[in-house]
């Protein structure tokens, strides 16, 4: 009688896929073959379908209407609904609600939808698809059905759907994909058990009627609307949350793409001039900050040829503290095993400190080294002594020019820290430049 | 290595402040230049450049630790005394395909240690490498401030 068998592979492979277009065009084909089977005119082809929108309802509905009219009279169980399909059209204009002109094109559809619904035994949220669906397969039609059972789910889903939701539109093609199913599984089986029949339809029952508008249909939850078929009370399964579904698949799927997303919004922090209009052009300025990253190191590493010199007493200092371990004992000393460079660096310092301080502090700064509080430096000592694995225990020239014996070679293992740690100093130290947070 | 929030070793909660990272890593990366200014005083400015560039890139490996990736990959090549090849694009095929399809490939070849990683990981190592990168070019300024003033 129809050419369902033929074209429901087509359905389920296109639907499978991504592109929702491709699947109103294969929705499209077989209508077609439907009609023909049925010496139908064909259907106006797209009328006012919302192709701008990739809107798949929209072409699946203005595909159909006609068909449906048909294909509705001679089946008993498709009663030609006289009651006034204002429930449907309600439910419909709530869930097109960007396209009121297409209202029209629904009636036969609404109707049909109604009829279903009046069918159903007890009513549950989304009960459209469900009772749909079940209906066709207690009704034993599901070779002429198998085209028009994604409209039924589509209907159903949109009619109780306010709002356009991306995730929605994966529950649409949870129920497409899952109306396939179904309707391949209960042509292969038979029509005599209706009870299994209707299971993977609950699950797209269950799929959240939430799709208002054909979204970007999620492969996944195609797959997972086929594989999700099970046991279980009609019309008691657990209900997925809007937007989502049940299937352990297209939960990994979608907590995957979840950690993908999180993962970018961390970048996006990271990352300056991060605009997120969208996945490519993010990753594309995640890529060209690195390369300056890396680019930078090289250049500051080019360029740093010429201070290395000074680099020595900072570094020897460091080294050297880390070995006598007591660096406020030596300080004392004045001769805190450090090397004799640093050794004459503080000597030359406190020399200049009793004299003039400015000039200390510049000849501080021109070593890349600073004076600290004593508090300060203990503090940040404290907290580096741990990881830096060496007793690196500095102490302060006192900030008290009276002449006092210079008490710490340790000022210079400062700037080390000083250079990334990000407090500046208080109590009317001077700082040197290092010691600017960066 | 001290540092507040990366001893959670929780790959949902990254470690945003290097705190203790930083200290570390410029005392090494100090520490390793003071050896190159000793041991090459008067090596070419290539090889210098080239040996500095080095220190940064250990220096950042090694305050890392072994809890990341990109780390662990870095320190391997390292240790092999491997050139340090960077996929330096050079100008001439500068940009081909500017919005390439592949970008996972082109991150994958950026980050130490990417080629065997997943999408999701790789996202998750090119943040921290970030976080690392930055505070390594940061420290190198800043050095290069206080020595040249």
């Amino acid at each position: 009688m129809q050419p369902s068998n033929r074209e429901m592979p087509g359905m389920a492979s296109s639907l499978n896929g991504i592109s929702h277009t491709s699947a109103a065009a294969a929705a499209h084909v077989a209508l077609r073959e439907l009609q023909n089977g049925h010496g139908l005119p064909a259907p106006f082809d797209h009328a006012g379908g919302g192709v701008g929108h990739d809107d798949f309802l929209d072409q699946m509905l203005s595909n159909l209407p006609s068909a449906w009219a048909e294909l509705g009279n001679p089946r008993p169980a498709w009663v030609p609904p006289s009651d006034a399909p204002t429930a449907g059209q309600r439910l419909f204009s709530a869930g097109r609600a960007g396209e009121s002109a297409e209202e029209m094109q629904y009636d036969e559809s609404l109707l049909l939808a109604n009829r279903l619904r009046q069918h159903q035994i007890s009513g549950g949220s989304s009960p459209t698809g469900e009772a749909l669906m079940l209906q066709l397969s207690r009704s034993g039609q599901q070779q002429m059905l198998s085209g028009l059972l994604p409209l039924p789910l589509t209907l159903g889903s949109a009619g109780s759907a306010d709002s356009p939701n991306p995730t929605g539109g994966d529950g649409l093609y949870n129920g497409f994909g899952g109306s396939l199913q179904l309707a391949e599984s209960v042509n292969q089986q038979s029509f005599h058990h209706p009870q299994s029949a209707p299971m993977p339809g609950q699950n797209f029952g269950a799929a959240p009627p939430a799709a208002g508008a054909g979204q970007t249909p999620a492969a996944s939850t195609l797959a997972s609307a086929s594989a999700g078929g099970g046991s279980g009370p009609p019309r008691q399964r657990v209900r997925a949350r809007r937007g989502q579904a049940t299937d352990p698949h297209s939960i990994a799927e979608r907590l995957r793409r979840e950690r993908i997303a999180e993962r970018m919004k961390a970048l996006q922090e990271l990352v300056p001039n991060a605009n997120k209009t969208d996945k490519a052009s993010m990753l594309d300025e995640i890529i060209d900050y690195v390369k300056f990253l890396q680019l930078q190191v090289k250049v500051l590493s080019m360029s740093r040829l010429g201070g290395a010199a000074a680099v020595a007493p900072l570094v020897a200092d460091m080294a050297s503290e880390g070995q006598s371990g007591a660096g406020r004992d030596g300080a004392n000393d004045g001769a805190a095993g450090s090397s004799d460079s640093l050794t004459v660096t503080e000597h030359q310092v406190a020399k200049m400190m009793e004299e003039d301080m400015g000039s200390a502090m510049q000849y501080l700064q021109g070593k890349g080294l600073c004076l600290m509080p004593i508090s300060l430096a203990s503090a940040i000592s404290s907290v580096t002594a741990g990881h830096l694995g060496h007793g690196l225990v500095p102490g302060v020239l006192p900030p008290n020019p009276s002449g006092d014996a210079p008490s710490s070679p340790g000022v210079s293992a400062l700037t080390a820290q000083s250079t990334m740690a990000a407090e500046a100093t208080k109590d009317g130290v001077a700082a040197s430049k290092s010691l600017s947070s960066k | 290595m001290e540092s507040k929030s990366s001893t959670t070793g929780n790959r949902d909660n990254p470690n945003r402040n290097l705190h203790g990272s930083k200290t570390m890593m410029a005392s090494h990366f100090l520490r390793a230049l003071f050896r190159i200014q000793q041991t090459s005083t008067s090596s070419s400015s290539a090889g210098r450049s080239r040996r500095i560039r080095r220190a940064a890139y250990a220096s950042m490996a090694y305050s890392a630790g072994t809890r990341r990736a990109w780390s662990r990959a870095l320190l391997r090549k390292l240790r092999s005394r491997a050139r340090l090849r960077f996929p330096r694009r050079l100008s001439r095929a500068a940009t081909p395909q500017r919005r390439d399809m592949d970008q996972a490939q082109v991150l994958r070849k950026l980050v130490p240690g990417g080629p065997s990683m997943d999408d999701c990981k790789l996202l998750e190592e090119t943040a921290d490498y970030i976080r690392f990168l930055t505070t390594q070019v940061r420290l190198m300024q800043t050095v290069m401030d206080s020595v040249s003033s």
